[in-house]
C-alpha cells in the first residue's frame, strides 16, 4: 500500500483528473440551480449519483491494461452493437426514440452513449496496427465501418445528434491515421454533397432548427425561441454573473432544456464571463493533458486511444458551447461532464479512465 | 507490430501540434464570442432579460351565435371570468395552490389534478385552474396580484343560452373537451376547452368555433404587463341560422311544461324543422359550468330521463298512427278503397278474438281511417301480409334513418319475414300481422320519423324530405352565407289516386263529425292527420283507463299536416301516457298548424286557446323561398 501512496500520484495525471472533477461538480451545482423548486427537483442528487458510478468506472478502467482492452476491442465493439440492433428490433420508443432501455427504479440507459467507448478502442486499435505516415487504403476503410455502422444505428432510432457524436471520432482518427490532402479535399466536397443531400430527409423539426440558426428573429415565439432566450440568458450575464440560483432567465422557465442541452446558458447567465473562461480552460487544460498523455505513451495504440478520447470530449464541449450563444444549430449534443444525464457523464468518466489507464501505463520499464 | 513502428511518432507529433494551433483558434474565438456576448453587449442583453419577461395567453375565439329562422338568438356568449396559472412563475407549486384554494375555498387537491393533467404541456402555456369566477373572486384575486403574479384571471366569452331549456335538445350542449375528441380535432382545440358534445353543438362544432388567437406580452419582475409583442386576433365562430322557428318552438315547450314526450313540426317541402321539443330536458346552461355531483345525479335519476331525445332517440309503437301507412299497402295491391269490412267491435284470426276500440259498422278505408276502425285494418293486414307491409313502411322511410343533422339517430324496427329470421331466428308467426296492421307488435318508430313520413303523405308528388335543422350559415366577417344543401331526393310513388283517398281519410280524422280528432278541428285550417294510442299495458278495459296509475296509461300520438291543399306544415305530436291521441296530443299540433299558417296567410283565424297578437312586423318565414 505504501508503494501505490508513492506511485499512484506521480503516474495519475493529476491535472487531467483534477479539471474533469471540477467540472463534474460544476455540472451537479448547475442541475441543482436549474431544477430545484421544480417537479424534477431530484435530479441534481441523481446527478451526483452518476458522478460517483462514474469515477467508479473510471477507476476500474485504470485498473485495467488498456493494451488487453485493445487487444479485444472487436469484441467489445461488436458485443456493443448488438445492443444497437437490440434497440433498433425490439427497443421501446421514450420521448419519440428507441434510444433507452428502461432500468428499474426509473433510470434508464443509453447504450449509444457508451458504444463510443468500444468504438474508440476499435479504432485505436485498427490504427496501432498502421503505423505509416499515410494510412491504407484498407484503414481508411476500417475506420469509416467503425464509425459507420453504430451511426447508422442511432439515426436508426432515430436521434441525429446522437450520431453526429461519432463524427469527430472519425474525423481525429483519420487525421491522426495520416490522409493525404486529396482526400481531405474530396472528404469535405462529398460531406457538403451528403449535408445538402440529407435535408431533404431531415424532419420538420430539424429544419426548423437550422432554419432557426440561420435567423433567430424571424420566429420569436417559434423555434427561434430557445436560441434567442439562450442568447439573452447568456448576455444579461454580463462579467460576474447574476450569482448562482440567481439567473431570472433559467429560473423563470425562459430557457429551454437547461439543465441539459443548455446548461452552458444557465451558467453564462449565473457565473459570467469569469465562469465561462473558467469552464472553457478547464476543457483546454483537459484537450492539453490528453496531448500530452498520447505524446508520452508507451505505444501508438495508446497515444490514439487518448487522442481520439480527449479530442472527443473537447469537440463536444466546444459544439455545445457555441450551439448555446447560436454560433452553431442546436443538434441535441450535450456538455460533457456537466449536462444532467446518467449514461452521458458514466461514459465520459470512462473515457477519462481509458486516457488515465494510457498514462499510468506511460513507462514501459514498469 | 515491432517496436520501431510503435516508436515512430514524427508524424503524429506534427499532426499534434497543426491540430493544437486549430484548437487554440477555435477557443479564442468562442471566447471572443462570449466575450462580445457577455461584456460588449452584456447590458443591452440585461435590460432585454430584466423586461422581457414574455407571455403569451391563448384567445379563445367567440362561438358563433345561434339563431331561430326570424334572426332571434338562441345562443350567446356573455364575458366571464377564467384563473389561469402560470407554472413557469411558480417557485412553490404547492404553497401556490394552497393560497388559492383558501382564497376561493375549494379543495388544493382538486386544482393539483389540473395541474398534474396539464404536466405533460410546456410550462409557459397556462393551466386553466377554475371557470366562472365571480367578481368578488376575481377582485379578492387581483387584490393579492402583487404576491402572486402567477395567478392571472383571464376574461373569456361564456356560452348562454337565452331561453333556458327551450329546444334544448336541438341546442344540445357545451362541455369540457374528451381525450378523444382532442385527438379528433387535434390542432383546433386545447385540453380544458368547451366543445359540442350535442345536438346542433356538436353537429356544427367546426362551423362554430372558429380559431382562437393569442396575445403575448412582456411582463414585468412583478407580473404586469408592459407591453404587447404580438396579438394574434381570433376568428370569430360562423353564425348558424337554425330553421327552428322560435315562436313555434314555445308555443310546443309551453304545451309540454307538465307532459313528458315529443313534438316536432317541419315544412313537408323542404324538410326544415321548425319546432323540436323533447320534454323533460335539462338547462344547457347548466354545462358550460361546472355541474355539481348533486345536480347530475338528480339528472340522472329522473325517472324520465331528461337528457333523451325523445324526438330521434326513442323509439315508440306507432299504434293507429300507423295506419296510413298501412292503407297505402291496401291501395297499393289494388284494393278499392270502396271495399266495405264489417265491425262489429272484435273480429277472430287464427283462433283467437282481436278487439276494435268501437262498433262501426260497414266501413270502407277512407272511414276506418277517420274512425280509426282497428277491425278494417286486421282484416286487410291479414290478406296483404308482413312483407307487403314492412315494404309500405320502408317506403315511407321507417325502419332507417332520417338523415338529420344531428347524431345518435335511432332506425326502428320495420319487421318483415326477413327481419324476424335475422335478429329473432324464427319464422315471423302470421297471428302477429293482425296486431302489426294497427301499429302494435314489434314495429317501433321515432316521432321524427313519423314526420318524415306524413311530409311524403302532404307533398302531392310524395317527396320524402330530410328533416334539419341547419338553415344558414354566415360568417362573422366575410358575410359569406352557406345554405343547407339537401341530400339526394327520396319519394314515395304514389300510383294515381292514392295519395288523394288517403289524404281523404286523414281530413276526415279531423274535419267530419265521428273523425277520432273532431274536437281539435279549427275551421279553415284543413288539418289533416291521424290520431294514436299505444298500449302500456296489453289487456285491459278501456272504460277504466282514467283509474290507472299515470306510468301504466297509453301514450298518445297524433300525426298530420295542414293544410289539405299544398300542406305547408307536418306536426308530429307524441305524448308519453298522455292516454289518448285525441285528447293529449292533437290540441297542440291544431296550436302549432293555426300559429304557422298565421304567419304565412295572416287571415286565418285563431286557434283555440291561443291568444296571439297579430304576427305583424315579423320577418316573412324563409321556408318558402328556400325549396331544393
Amino acid at each position: 500500500m505504501s508503494r501505490l501512496a508513492v506511485v499512484l500520484p506521480r503516474r495519475i495525471d493529476l491535472i487531467f483528473l483534477l479539471a474533469l472533477v471540477v467540472l463534474t461538480a460544476v455540472g451537479v451545482a448547475m442541475v441543482y440551480s436549474t431544477t430545484s423548486g421544480t417537479f424534477r427537483a431530484d435530479l441534481s442528487s441523481r446527478q451526483l449519483l452518476f458522478a460517483g458510478l462514474g469515477l467508479a468506472a473510471a477507476a476500474v478502467l485504470v485498473s485495467i491494461d488498456y493494451r488487453i482492452l485493445l487487444q479485444y476491442s472487436p469484441w467489445l465493439y461488436g458485443a456493443s452493437l448488438m445492443v444497437l440492433v437490440y434497440l433498433a428490433l425490439f427497443g421501446s420508443r421514450i420521448a419519440g426514440a428507441k434510444s433507452w432501455i428502461r432500468l428499474w427504479g426509473g433510470f434508464q440507459i443509453q447504450p449509444s452513449e457508451f458504444v463510443k467507448l468500444s468504438a474508440a478502442l476499435l479504432l485505436a486499435w485498427v490504427l496501432e496496427n498502421d503505423d505509416r505516415t499515410y494510412a491504407s487504403g484498407k484503414t481508411i476503410a476500417a475506420i469509416a465501418g467503425a464509425v459507420g455502422a453504430p451511426v447508422v444505428l442511432i439515426l436508426l432510432q432515430p436521434d441525429l445528434g446522437g450520431a453526429l457524436t461519432y463524427f469527430p471520432m472519425a474525423l481525429t482518427a483519420l487525421f491522426f491515421g495520416g490522409l493525404r490532402a486529396r482526400w481531405w479535399i474530396l472528404l469535405i466536397v462529398v460531406g457538403a454533397v451528403l449535408g445538402g443531400g440529407s435535408w431533404f430527409l431531415l424532419k420538420e423539426y430539424q429544419k426548423d432548427r437550422i432554419r432557426t440558426f440561420l435567423d433567430p428573429n424571424l420566429a420569436a415565439q417559434g423555434a427561434g425561441y430557445q436560441v434567442r432566450q439562450a442568447r439573452i440568458a447568456i448576455g444579461s450575464g454580463g462579467i460576474a454573473g447574476k450569482g448562482w440560483m440567481k439567473g431570472s432567465q433559467s429560473r423563470l422557465g425562459f430557457l429551454p432544456v437547461r439543465h441539459t442541452d443548455f446548461i452552458f446558458a444557465a451558467l453564462a447567465e449565473e457565473w459570467g464571463f469569469l465562469g465561462v473562461s473558467g469552464v472553457l480552460a478547464l476543457y483546454g487544460l483537459v484537450l492539453a493533458r490528453g496531448f500530452a498523455i498520447a505524446r508520452d505513451a508507451r505505444d501508438r495504440g495508446g497515444a490514439m486511444l487518448t487522442l481520439i478520447l480527449s479530442i472527443n470530449i473537447t469537440v463536444e464541449a466546444l459544439v455545445n458551447v457555441a450551439m448555446n450563444v447560436g454560433v452553431l444549430p442546436t443538434t441535441g449534443i450535450t456538455l460533457p461532464f456537466v449536462s444532467y444525464g446518467g449514461s452521458s457523464l458514466i461514459a465520459c468518466w470512462g473515457m477519462a479512465g481509458l486516457c488515465l489507464s494510457v498514462a499510468y501505463r506511460r513507462f514501459v520499464n514498469v | 507490430m515491432t517496436e520501431s513502428a510503435r516508436e515512430d511518432r514524427r508524424p503524429v507529433l506534427v499532426r499534434l501540434g497543426r491540430l493544437a494551433i486549430g484548437a487554440w483558434v477555435v477557443f479564442t474565438a468562442l471566447f471572443g464570442v462570449y466575450w462580445i456576448e457577455q461584456v460588449l453587449r452584456g447590458d443591452e442583453f440585461a435590460r432585454q432579460a430584466e423586461n422581457n419577461r414574455e407571455r403569451s395567453v391563448p384567445v379563445t375565439a367567440p362561438r358563433g351565435l345561434i339563431l331561430d329562422r326570424n334572426g332571434t338568438a338562441m345562443a350567446e356568449n356573455e364575458p366571464s371570468f377564467a384563473l389561469l396559472l402560470y407554472r413557469r412563475e411558480t417557485l412553490d407549486l404547492d404553497g401556490s395552490l394552497q393560497f388559492i384554494a383558501g382564497l376561493l375555498g375549494h379543495s388544493r387537491d382538486d386544482f393539483l389534478k389540473k395541474v398534474e393533467r396539464d404536466r405533460t404541456n410546456y410550462d409557459f402555456v397556462p393551466v386553466v385552474l377554475e371557470e366562472n369566477l365571480t367578481l368578488a373572486e376575481v377582485g379578492a384575486i387581483q387584490a393579492r396580484a402583487l404576491e402572486h403574479p402567477e395567478f392571472v384571471v383571464q376574461i373569456s366569452k361564456r356560452r348562454i343560452y337565452k331561453n333556458g331549456t327551450v329546444a334544448a335538445h336541438a341546442l344540445g350542449q357545451l362541455g369540457e373537451v374528451t381525450s378523444s375528441q382532442l385527438v379528433k380535432l387535434s390542432g383546433r382545440v386545447r385540453p380544458g376547452e368547451a366543445v359540442g358534445q350535442k345536438g346542433v353543438e356538436a353537429a356544427y362544432q367546426d362551423l362554430l368555433a372558429g380559431s382562437s388567437g393569442a396575445r403575448t406580452f412582456i411582463i414585468d419582475s412583478y407580473g404586469r404587463e408592459t407591453a404587447e409583442l404580438e396579438r394574434v386576433e381570433p376568428v370569430p365562430g360562423n353564425t348558424l341560422t337554425l330553421t327552428i322557428d322560435l315562436e313555434l318552438q314555445q308555443i310546443a315547450e309551453a304545451y309540454f311544461a307538465n307532459r313528458v314526450g315529443a313534438a316536432i313540426a317541419l315544412d313537408p317541402r323542404t324538410g326544415e324543422i321548425l319546432a323540436f321539443v323533447s320534454a323533460p330536458s335539462v338547462d344547457p346552461n347548466l354545462f358550460t359550468r361546472r355541474v355539481s355531483r348533486k345536480e347530475w345525479s338528480e339528472i340522472l335519476e329522473n325517472p324520465n330521463h331528461p337528457l333523451n331525445d325523445r324526438v330521434l332517440q326513442n323509439l315508440y309503437s306507432p299504434g293507429s298512427a300507423w295506419k296510413p301507412f298501412v292503407a297505402y299497402a291496401i291501395l297499393k295491391r289494388g284494393i278499392q278503397p270502396g271495399e266495405r269490412v264489417f265491425c262489429s267491435g272484435a273480429a277472430t284470426f287464427y283462433g283467437r278474438s282481436f278487439r276494435c276500440h268501437g262498433v262501426h259498422g260497414s266501413v270502407d278505408l277512407p272511414t276506418a281511417l277517420q274512425v280509426s276502425c282497428d277491425v278494417y285494418f286486421y282484416t286487410m293486414g291479414k290478406r296483404l301480409g308482413i312483407d307487403e307491409l314492412a315494404e309500405a313502411g320502408h317506403a315511407f322511410g321507417f325502419g332507417r334513418l332520417t338523415g338529420i343533422d344531428l347524431s345518435h339517430e335511432k332506425a326502428g324496427i320495420v319487421p318483415s319475414n326477413e327481419w324476424s329470421l335475422s335478429v329473432r331466428k324464427h319464422p315471423w308467426y302470421p297471428g302477429e300481422t293482425i296486431s302489426a296492421a294497427i301499429g302494435q307488435g314489434p314495429v317501433l318508430v321515432s316521432p321524427l320519423q313519423m314526420a318524415r313520413a306524413f311530409a311524403a303523405l302532404a307533398n302531392t308528388d310524395g317527396a320524402l324530405p330530410t328533416p334539419h335543422l341547419f338553415h344558414i350559415g354566415e360568417n362573422f366577417r366575410s358575410g359569406e352565407r352557406f345554405i343547407y344543401r339537401p341530400p339526394v331526393r327520396e319519394s314515395v310513388p304514389f300510383a294515381p289516386g292514392v295519395r288523394e283517398t288517403i289524404v281523404e281519410g286523414l281530413w276526415r280524422v279531423v274535419n267530419v263529425p265521428g273523425g277520432t280528432a273532431y274536437a281539435s278541428r279549427v275551421a279553415g285550417l284543413d288539418i289533416c292527420g291521424k290520431t294514436g294510442s299505444v298500449q302500456v299495458i296489453g289487456q285491459k278495459d278501456t272504460k277504466k283507463a282514467h283509474l290507472l296509475p299515470n306510468e301504466l296509461k297509453d301514450h298518445g300520438w297524433f300525426a298530420g299536416f295542414a293544410p289539405r291543399n299544398n300542406p305547408k306544415i307536418v306536426v308530429v305530436v307524441f305524448v308519453e301516457h298522455g292516454e289518448h291521441g285525441s285528447s293529449a296530443a292533437a290540441p297542440l299540433a291544431a296550436r302549432l298548424c293555426a300559429a304557422w299558417l298565421q304567419k304565412n296567410r295572416p287571415a286565418v283565424p285563431e286557434a283555440p286557446g291561443i291568444a296571439r297578437a297579430g304576427a305583424g312586423p315579423e320577418t316573412p318565414p324563409v321556408g318558402a323561398g328556400n325549396g331544393g
